[in-house]
């Protein structure tokens, strides 16, 4: 399992991306309720999703699956996604820059 | 790629922001119902509204827009600065308003001055009453979020976060960035331009040079003197770089071991395609950043008069279409100085000549 968030925009126009790769079983367990919980089928397309000025664009995969959110639309079960893989990421080192 | 400094994991977890993953992930899930949550699909909610109004109203917020011209005069500002308190939810409490006394809260006041820095420079030099052209109150929301690393224009009022702490301080300490927020106010009020791809980068690079022309204009700094940085003193002195961005030489503000390097292109030459950042609209801004600074260094003396006039001639003029493309901007600026200045004017030749040496065609 793999889950990768990538932020860019905002006014400092720096890309930001979080990687997790749980370990099965009792980390992917964990995960999949979280993955699970997300619309990934009820988002708009990257075409869509304009966001206001500045703010945060997100690329969130898990494995096979991807969704483009505007900040604003980070909410939910999205925002506890992302969250929990950039506390786990930062946890595990370093921020991936680019 | 994967750049091993440790500063960073390290203050995170001094910080105290995050823990082991499991316990954190119960926390999480069971802290669904954050009043941050709600608050800011309100706030998104709000702001979709107010779109809607202004896209209605945009007719004759053009005609109003050059208030000189219609014999009225800017009034003064009217500002008003809230506390979101580290919650997302706007505006907040309130601080401080209109001519009342410093908070002694950095962040607040820094947001006022800043505001009447802003207001100021568009009343001097173009004659325009605030945001709108027809003294729209400035408001400003201060401590948005935790460990926010970000500011932004939400379609009817600025917010700022407090940074990091480890790459960011806050927002509010540049008055380039202050200037940025509103210029986003006076795109959006002077007809707008879609925030992807080209017209993106130039809804963009117009907030960039509006927010450094607030900036220049605030300290008195003639081109020459001016540093063309965009958000100088928001990065912690833990990173290497100077500021955002550099309008006068792209793709030099910053060379930082975590960070990367600046990726903005200084022409059309490395122009760049990506699906990040709406396409790239805070890289590619850097191409009509640079011809802006052209214009200006051709020009000599203060960047707010004629190059100014030109940029705000271009915006505020209603030739501007919503998706409009870079070689479209580059246009309308040739037309609107030789309207300005006259076909044979040094100031029509700096135009032209700066957007051949950023390879935008004309
Ligand atoms: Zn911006």
């Amino acid at each position: 399992m793999k889950i990768i968030v990538q932020r860019s925009g905002g006014v400092a126009g720096m890309k930001r991306t979080w990687t997790v790769r749980p370990e099965p079983p009792e980390d992917t367990d964990r995960w999949q309720p979280l993955i699970e919980a997300c619309p990934w089928d009820d988002v708009a397309g990257p075409g869509e999703a304009t966001g206001q000025p500045d703010r945060f664009m997100y690329s969130i995969r898990a494995d096979q699956r991807r969704a483009v959110l505007p900040e604003r639309e980070l909410t939910g079960p999205w925002r506890d996604l992302v969250e929990c893989a950039r506390a786990a990421a930062e946890e595990a080192g370093p921020a991936e820059i680019g | 790629m994967f750049r091993s400094v440790a500063y960073r994991s390290a203050a995170y977890r001094s910080g105290g922001y995050c823990s082991i993953v499991p316990p954190y992930l119960l926390r999480r899930l069971a802290a669904q119902q954050e009043p941050g949550f709600s608050g800011a699909a309100e706030a998104a909610q709000k702001a979709l509204l107010h779109v809607k109004s202004f896209q209605a109203a945009r007719a004759e917020l053009t005609l109003l827009a050059v208030p000189a011209a219609r014999g009225l005069k800017p009034g003064a500002p009217e500002r008003t600065i809230y506390d979101a308190r580290s919650l997302e939810q706007l505006p907040g409490s309130l601080v401080r308003n209109e001519g009342k006394p410093p908070s002694g809260d950095p962040a607040a006041d820094e947001a006022y001055d800043g505001l009447g820095h802003t207001h100021r420079l568009y009343a001097d030099a173009f004659g325009r009453d605030s945001i709108d052209g027809k003294g729209l109150p400035l408001e400003a929301t201060v401590h948005y979020g935790k460990r926010y690393d970000n500011a932004f224009w939400d379609g009817r009022q600025m917010v700022f976060g407090d940074g990091d702490g480890v790459v960011f301080e806050r927002f509010t300490k540049s008055l380039s960035v202050i200037g940025h927020e509103l210029a986003h106010g006076v795109t959006q009020f002077s007809g707008g331009l879609n925030y992807r791809n080209q017209a993106g980068a130039l809804n963009e690079s117009l907030s960039d040079v509006f927010g450094a022309l607030v900036e220049q204009y605030a300290k008195q700094q003639s081109t020459a003197e001016a540093s063309w940085l965009i958000g100088e003193g928001l990065f912690t002195d833990q990173v290497q770089g100077a500021a955002l961005r550099s309008m006068k030489a792209p793709g030099t503000a910053y060379d930082d071991d975590v960070l990367g390097k600046d990726p903005q292109p200084d022409s059309m030459d490395s122009y760049v395609r990506t699906s990040a950042d709406n396409g790239g609209v805070h890289i590619n801004s850097g191409i009509p950043n640079r011809a802006f600074c052209l214009v200006a260094t051709a020009l000599g003396g203060n960047a707010w008069d004629a190059p100014a006039q030109i940029w705000y001639d271009t915006l505020t003029g209603g030739t501007l279409a919503p998706n409009a493309t870079f070689g479209a901007f580059a246009k309308a600026t040739v037309a609107s100085a030789k309207e300005l200045f006259g076909a044979d004017s040094k100031e029509h030749d700096a135009v032209r000549s700066a957007w051949e040496t950023v390879k935008v065609k004309l």
